[in-house]
């Protein structure tokens, strides 16, 4: 039973990782109605920065997250201002090529820059542990974990309660509306791909005391989160954030149960998107449009 | 669609002996361009096929990785010769398309694209976890007694081009285009008037998906050993898009002339910045971004518009 308990607690603490880094494209999604395939590529830049903050700078990348999350955002904001909003009236095709360039383009940047070592930051706590009864608890995956969870409920705070966070929610749910009411729609746009964008620098910099850290991690990253924002429902935040529990606990049991499982766990994300999009395409909490 | 114009046959005919004779010229490096081109001509006719009927696929590396295996395994487990391999490599990228339209029929857009990309995915990852089958992560190695000779291996790409060629013109040429067409610009709308989009769609997925796996099959003669990483390679699905899109997106000879364009910027750029490892993809996501943005007709757009001036 103990068994149990500790896979639990290891998928939770995942879980919570997995939600931080799907939280972003679904919020891109829902407002920008724009899968962003360079959302994974956010993730390994914020990673990088993390990085180099503890080896050149010798900041803990707890105290580099603020400012990354700052950079990601006027970096996200630049990004969408500059190329994506070119396409926002395209075709879906124009679009879906768009970002899967911008993704190739920021994966070689850092191929180029940083060569394709596969390296970790590692501060104290990446590694020690505290034992509670007979469950180790990771330090570096506990604080992920916290961090995600406040970076969550923070986003979901200013989505509910602020002006501009109701705003955001408003045109996600109605353009047209949104504009009747006066709200600049490609104000939010912008806003809402930047905090976005923001998001996946913040999960990359909390990624780099946890796993390896190379230039191509973004792309099974990216395909975990598409999982789970569909498993979630396309732009439900509540949604996306209890399907991320569900698909790190079903990889946590795939890998323990399943003989070789920890070989078939990267399939469990595919499984996933692959059985949701033939069952139910609307998700979970299915709020999302199904065209 | 207007009918092709007399210059336009002559350089396709000009163009498609060219791609037949380079191999017969003793000049290994023209022949390996030669062979590259026409590979990547095959699965961007394949790709655009499905496009124009509103299909985007970022999955081609599925239909190929695929073919690369059913040719190789046949030749070493059943000892099968190099063109009779090929059959069944046709036959299983037409099942994987037409069994990837069934089931995701009802589906569009992002969710299809998303679709093509996560079973392009599940089957690298079942090519890892099946090991007794595929060799798993150590790779395969083609059995060398059967090798045919580099001859016939050249010879076969070119000819799996222009028939890739033939049945894109023949499709645009029939009244199926019409219903393909239709499909792009509204499904539903096109179902309305009469066309059953689920036919049309297992159809077009099947050819293309037969055309995607032969040229993974020959291409798996040619480089003689397999691993999941080499068949399933992510940059199979993004040459597969980025040739038409470079050449023009449902056009006819958007995908070849995008297929030149394509290596001859990938030598380039190798000329230019020598082994320096990634910057050949990351020109190749620069162009994507520049072409979509300001180019979204690609080299047969622009073609046509100085044309018209």
């Amino acid at each position: 039973m103990t068994n149990l308990l500790q896979l639990l607690i290891d998928a939770l603490l995942m879980g919570g990782l997995y939600a931080l880094m799907s939280v972003g494209l679904s919020l891109g999604f829902g407002v920008v109605r724009i899968i962003n395939f360079a959302h994974g590529e956010f993730v390994m830049l914020g990673a990088y920065g993390a990085y180099w903050a503890l080896t050149l700078l010798h900041v803990d990348p707890l105290l580099a997250l603020p400012f990354l999350i700052v950079l990601g955002y006027l970096g996200g904001w630049l990004l969408f201002r500059g190329v994506v909003a070119w396409v926002l009236k395209a075709p879906a095709l124009n679009q879906i090529l768009l970002t899967f360039g911008i993704a190739l383009v920021l994966q070689h940047i850092a191929v180029v820059l940083w060569t394709g070592d596969v390296r970790s930051a590692m501060p104290e706590y990446a590694l020690s542990t505290t034992i509670i009864g007979d469950v180790f608890v990771v330090h570096g995956r506990l604080i992920a974990f916290l961090v995600a969870g406040t970076l969550i409920a923070a986003l979901t705070t200013w989505l509910r309660y602020s002006e501009t966070g109701r705003a955001v929610r408003a045109v996600a749910q109605n353009h047209d509306a949104a504009i009747l009411m006066g709200i600049n729609p490609g104000r939010i746009y912008a806003l809402a791909f930047a905090m976005s964008t923001a998001l996946g620098i913040a999960s990359g910099a909390i990624v780099s005391f946890l796993i390896n850290i190379t230039p191509f991690m973004g792309f099974s990253i990216l395909l975990k989160a598409v999982a789970i924002v569909i498993l979630g429902g396309l732009g439900s935040i509540a949604g996306t954030v209890i399907s991320a529990f569900i698909l790190a606990i079903a990889e946590t049991m795939v890998a323990y149960y399943v003989p070789e499982g920890a070989g078939w766990t990267e399939g469990v994300a595919f499984a996933v998107i692959v059985g949701i999009l033939l069952v139910r395409p609307r998700g979970i909490i299915g709020s999302a449009l199904a065209t | 669609m207007n009918p092709p114009s007399a210059a336009a046959i002559l350089l396709a005919v000009a163009a498609a002996i060219a791609a037949l004779v380079i191999p017969f010229l003793g000049m290994p490096l023209l022949t390996d361009i030669d062979f590259r081109i026409c590979a990547l001509a095959m699965i961007a006719i394949s790709w655009n096929m499905m496009a124009g009927a509103g299909l985007v696929s970022l999955g081609h590396s599925a239909f190929w990785g695929l073919g690369s295996y059913a040719a190789i395994l046949s030749a070493n487990d059943l000892g099968a010769p190099f063109v009779v391999s090929l059959v069944p490599a046709v036959v299983a990228g037409g099942l994987l398309g037409a069994g990837l339209a069934r089931m995701t029929g009802r589906l569009r857009g992002i969710y299809f694209a998303i679709s093509t990309l996560a079973t392009s995915e599940g089957l690298r990852v079942l090519a890892t976890m099946l090991p007794d089958l595929t060799g798993g992560g150590n790779g395969l190695y083609l059995d060398s007694t059967l090798f045919p000779g580099n001859a016939a291996i050249s010879l076969a790409i070119p000819c799996g081009a222009i028939v890739a060629a033939l049945i894109a013109w023949a499709i645009s040429r029939s009244r199926y285009a019409f219903a393909l067409r239709a499909m792009r610009n509204n499904e539903a709308a096109s179902q309305m008037l009469g066309v059953a989009p689920i036919r049309f769609r297992v159809g077009i997925m099947a050819v293309a998906g037969a055309i995607a796996s032969l040229a993974g099959a020959i291409n798996a003669w040619h480089g003689g050993y397999l691993d999941p990483g080499v068949a399933f390679d992510l940059k199979t699905t993004i040459d597969a898009q980025i040739a038409p899109i470079l050449g023009g997106v449902y056009t006819l000879p958007g995908p070849i002339i995008g297929a030149i364009a394509t290596i001859a910027f990938e030598e380039f750029t190798r000329a230019l910045f020598g082994g320096m490892v990634g910057i050949s993809l990351l020109v190749f996501g620069l162009v994507l971004v520049a072409v979509v943005l300001v180019l979204p007709q690609g080299l047969v757009g622009l073609l046509r518009k100085t044309r018209r001036r």
